[in-house]
């Protein structure tokens, strides 16, 4: 059994007085700090990061995170793109559960913002297949085929999926660390340019700079003294095929309901018993196949199932989803997301989330993807031990 | 950078999926491009599906409006993909014209 025991995230956003390691420092510092623990306590480091090779010629940062910790343990950068943070958390819970490690850092780390916009949407699609690049397909563009396809097959409208944004920024306005803290309309969301359509602007997330960390460990003595604790019941990943053109499916992802079904099954969770979910909202079509592809609505419901108010703090007692703001308003720094998504869990399970605090919250799911979703980590948290 | 014997394998794969005639299954209309491709922004991507039932991406061109739609038969046709290289090397690839 392994449990995280500490969270810390630095601000999101644009943060142009602040390096990649800058970040790293602050990330490694805050959590040590929020658990209480020094850093020789530190057994070994996950480090998420997809970006800084691509936009910064900058690559083994592992080495320099263990200049930052003064330190000469095991050190592992993890690179899964847009799910490269839930991916670095899987393999330290499983780090732990092998026996390698009792107490081991999870880091996620990105810096977005020192570039031009097409210059890092160039380095995302380096996370596309060769044919995507070809075509000049962007994220945006594949999800935006993505959700051509869905608008066609049931029926759904741009409007029907503008509500998305619209509660994820609601959320954002709580969160005192998300990149944006204004509230916005349905009517602004249609109103937005399209990056790629039906895609627009305010369907997006956006390009961001953060770092968040977690320290999870097995260690009785520590678990047995720590403030706040949530135990990981499950960490599980499935992979698809590189290219959307490739799959079984083109109004899902396939891999998101086999890495929530072996979640569930792993875990005895009851899909009715999570409380609180973050869910990967690169684009507002990105949460609708979320919802239904982990089985919260039926295939073809999740637009109309957010725009109903059934997941949105304040008008829900029972679930909500994105209390961060999801990547959309809390940002997307895409190596920290993973990391975050499970950090506002924990949030939410120790009762720290402030104002964003889902009542009685005693079991949640992070939903991480990369890519269109040629990789997915769900994780499962709870409380009640 | 994209390597000139990386755009010389490229073709070998292109020459054998030119003059398929498919149907539009999705698309979009790119306005937020990379740097390999903005100067054409905005600019069309089809998914196309074929009867032997793979499918292909690539940019719609001579077209009209109204064949920017699901349903719509295309077939694969070669033309530039990027903008030349350093080495001058101009990369081919696959894009899709409405068949009528």
């Amino acid at each position: 059994m392994s449990s995280i025991i500490g969270y810390y995230t630095t601000q999101f956003g644009e943060l142009w007085d602040k390096s990649l390691f800058d970040l790293a420092r602050e990330a490694i510092s805050g959590v040590l700090q929020d658990c209480e623990l020094e850093k020789n306590q530190i057994d070994a480091v996950f480090y998420g990061n997809m970006m800084a090779g691509v936009l910064e010629n900058n690559l083994h940062g592992g080495a320099k995170i263990a200049q930052l910790l003064g330190t000469h343990v095991p050190i592992f950068r993890v690179e899964s793109a847009c799910a490269s943070g839930g991916m670095a958390f899987h393999l330290a819970h499983n780090y732990i559960l092998a026996g390698k490690a009792e107490t081991v850092l999870v880091l996620g780390a990105e810096k977005m913002t020192d570039y031009p916009p097409e210059v890092v949407v160039q380095a995302l699609a380096a996370a596309a297949s060769g044919e995507e690049q070809e075509a000049g397909l962007t994220f945006a563009g594949l999800y935006a085929l993505i959700a051509n396809y869905y608008f066609s097959k049931y029926n759904v409208t741009e409007e029907d999926l503008a509500h998305v944004s619209v509660k994820n920024h609601f959320h954002g306005s709580l969160n005192e660390k998300a990149q944006f803290k204004n509230i916005i309309t349905v009517q602004q969301v249609l109103k937005s340019s399209y990056v790629a359509s039906p895609l627009k602007v305010l369907d997006s997330s956006p390009i961001s700079d953060g770092a968040c960390a977690v320290v999870i460990t097995s260690n009785k003595q520590l678990l047995a003294n720590a403030k706040n604790k949530v135990e990981i019941l499950a960490s599980e990943v499935a992979t698809d095929a590189l290219s959307l053109k490739d799959r079984a499916y083109f109004d899902r992802l396939e891999a998101t309901s086999i890495a929530a079904k072996k979640a569930f099954e792993i875990s005895k969770v009851k899909i009715e018993d999570i409380n609180v979910a973050e869910v990967h909202d690169c684009f507002s079509i990105a949460e609708v196949l979320a919802l239904e592809d982990i089985g919260f609505c039926k295939k073809g419901t999740g637009a109309k199932f957010v725009a109903g108010g059934k997941v949105t703090l304040g008008e829900s007692s029972s679930f909500v989803v994105n209390t961060s703001g999801g990547l959309k308003a809390a940002g997307h720094p895409v190596g920290a997301t993973g990391v975050k998504q499970i950090g506002e869990i924990f949030l939410q399970l120790t009762g720290r989330a402030q104002k964003r605090q889902v009542k009685n919250a005693h079991t949640g799911l992070a939903h991480n993807v990369g890519g269109s979703g040629g990789t997915v980590v769900v994780t499962i948290l709870s409380n009640k031990n | 950078m994209i390597s000139p014997v990386k755009v010389w394998r490229r073709q070998k794969y292109i020459r054998e999926h030119l003059g398929r005639v498919g149907t539009i299954v999705s698309w979009t209309n790119i306005s937020v491009a990379g740097s390999y491709t903005k100067e054409f922004a905005p600019y069309p991507v089809v998914l196309v599906s074929f009867k032997k039932g793979d499918n292909m991406y690539g940019q719609l061109v001579d077209f009209k409006k109204s064949d920017l739609v699901i349903g719509k038969k295309v077939i694969s046709i070669l033309r530039k993909v990027r903008k030349p290289t350093d080495d001058s090397v101009i990369a081919y690839g696959i894009k899709f014209k409405p068949t009528s």
